[in-house]
């Protein structure tokens, strides 16, 4: 059963307090370092043996670290048993003495309760102000109404041009994967709102909306560089985002120099552009990713953290936040350097071509290692040949927003409905 | 051969709808009814498709591209079409932009997804309000 989510703020805090680097820890438990990190930041659930394999490594009893042995079980309960109107006194203290696993439950679910009370009134606030959440509803309720209307009109029309009839299929066949797509669009939206809460939007996610508005394509860098930049993001109220979507085009731009748009666009595949970018993997990826808009593209740092994400038809990204475990990305990590291409399979059943790699973004020094930054592009494998069966790896979205009940890699459950 | 200046001439309704799959539909369910159907997807140009069109009845869609619905009832009705009978359709179904349509001089409102007979039925209702 994974750990609460706080445990790998506790081997952190374990790992500071001895005075150890992530490094030695990180081999001591025989993990990678960058491994160790997304577990400190509790970006990775962790297991039974890997939990005690850490706590070996930093000299503490795993319920130390996982926090079951916490003491505050008998406020926990008091708590909720206070928010329900008993008295917070009221034997509190002996129920989580003699009773810890009921009593952890009490905690748990009152935890649960206060965390959907929050989220109901953040989602109601939400739906009445929310622009996002207005466009998304906006965008399901029309694919709904041409789905009712041409579903309505091929059922009750006895006779039907064959014209039209052809238009029909097509048009539902269309908007039945739009619908699809504009509900884990809205699912994903519900998502973030309940984890965000009543804070504000992050700049990196208002970035990534204005990003996305635009197919992450600007004729204008392409065509006239950098000098562009303050007229593209010009529109952008957001000062933060702003910034953070001028920084984003100045590196577009800068790649676009590096590898000009005509090159990759003649190119059928990464191979094509090796020689072009000089043997700069991680350049092709990014120009491949960012031009054809049928591609997608994630980078992430070294912690798993999506510093860009271009999403593509079929093959949703999280806005902000980690992916899927699985995807290739994280698996470049732990072999920098190395070019991979693995098949992912989505959970509709779609077959996708999962080019990754991991370079360095700054020189290793013998004071401080290299910072690396690592490059996916996800092209459908219909579009990349046959080429070999292979393997395929079963991937998602994300957690949070993933189908996939029995996955071994899920580090929190999905707010989609199946028992977890 | 029939003379056509001895033929009714058949009521002409102008969709301004940009979601060309809701278009295909609505196209096809009131040119069933027999009446002559006119379609435009732009906010901007809209009020130059009504003028070129002369339209008996609008059917309105609030969210287009460049100018909203409500932007374009509000311009019709301070025009020379002022009393031409419009329907808007809206996937937003907010009192708030049902009381702003209403304020506007909208003639009915429905959301999305609406049921086939009922968009009939409002067209024909507004067809049969029209000034001759």
């Amino acid at each position: 059963m994974p750990r609460p989510a706080n445990t790998g703020s506790r081997i952190r805090e374990r790992r500071i307090a001895l005075g150890r680097k992530q490094v030695a820890v990180a081999e001591a438990a025989g993990i990678s370092p960058s491994y160790l990190n997304l577990i400190e930041h509790d970006r990775r659930a962790i297991g039974g043996r890997l939990l005690l394999r850490l706590a070996a490594a930093l000299d503490a009893e795993p319920a130390a670290l996982s926090g079951e042995g916490d003491s505050t079980l008998a406020q926990a309960v008091a708590a909720a048993g206070a928010a329900q109107g008993l008295d917070p006194q009221a034997d509190a203290d002996a129920f989580a003495r003699t009773n810890p696993e009921w009593a952890r439950m009490v905690a748990a679910q009152a935890e649960t309760i206060a965390a959907q009370a929050r989220t109901i009134d953040a989602l109601s606030d939400r739906l009445t102000h929310d622009p996002s959440l207005a466009e998304a509803m906006h965008e399901l309720l029309s694919t709904v109404s041409v789905v009712r209307s041409t579903a309505a009109i091929l059922a009750q029309t006895p006779e039907i041009d064959a014209n039209w009839l052809r238009r029909f299929h097509a048009n539902l066949d269309q908007d039945s994967r739009r619908l699809a797509q504009g509900a884990e669009a809205v699912v994903a939206l519900f998502d973030r709102q309940a984890a965000r809460g009543d804070r504000p939007l992050l700049a990196v996610e208002g970035a990534a909306r204005f990003l996305d508005a635009t197919g992450h394509r600007f004729e204008a860098l392409e065509r006239d560089g950098a000098a562009t930049i303050p007229m593209l993001t010009a529109e952008i109220a957001d000062p933060s985002v702003q910034t953070l979507v001028a920084a984003t085009l100045r590196a577009d731009a800068a790649d676009a120099e590096r590898l000009p748009r005509h090159l990759v666009e003649a190119a059928n595949g990464p191979d094509d552009l090796l020689g072009a970018a000089r043997g700069d993997m991680a350049l092709v990826l990014r120009r491949l990713g960012l031009v054809d808009p049928g591609r997608g593209l994630v980078i992430c740092d070294a912690a798993g953290a999506v510093l860009r994400r271009k999403p593509v038809a079929g093959f949703p990204l999280p806005l902000v936040g980690a992916g899927c475990p699985l995807w290739t990305i994280y698996t470049a990590l732990a072999q920098p350097g190395r070019p991979l291409s693995e098949r992912l399979e989505t959970p509709d059943g779609a077959i996708w071509r999962a080019h990754s790699v991991a370079l360095p973004e700054t020189p290793a020094t013998f004071d401080a290692p290299p910072v690396l930054r690592a490059t996916m592009l996800l092209t459908r494998a219909d579009r990349t040949g046959t080429g070999p069966a292979g393997n395929r790896v079963a991937v998602g979205p994300g957690c949070r927003t993933c189908p996939r009940a029995e996955c071994p890699a899920r580090r929190e459950p999905s707010i989609l409905s199946f028992d977890t | 051969m029939n003379d056509p200046s001895t033929q009714p001439r058949r009521p002409r309704v102008l969709l301004i709808e940009d979601e060309p799959n809701i278009a295909t539909a609505i196209v096809f369910l009131l040119q069933r009814e027999g009446w002559q159907v006119s379609t435009h997807s732009d906010g901007v140009t809209a009020l130059d498709a009504v003028a070129r069109h002369a339209p008996d009845v609008v059917v309105l869609d609030v969210m287009l591209p460049g100018r909203s619905g409500f932007d374009i009832l509000a311009a019709l009705r301070g025009g020379e079409r002022a009393d031409l009978p419009v329907l808007m359709l809206t996937a937003k179904g907010q009192t708030k932009d049902r009381e702003r349509a209403a304020a506007l001089g909208v003639n009915r409102f429905m959301t999305k997804p609406f049921a086939n007979r009922e968009l009939i039925d409002a067209v024909r209702a507004l067809l049969a309000e029209a000034p001759a």
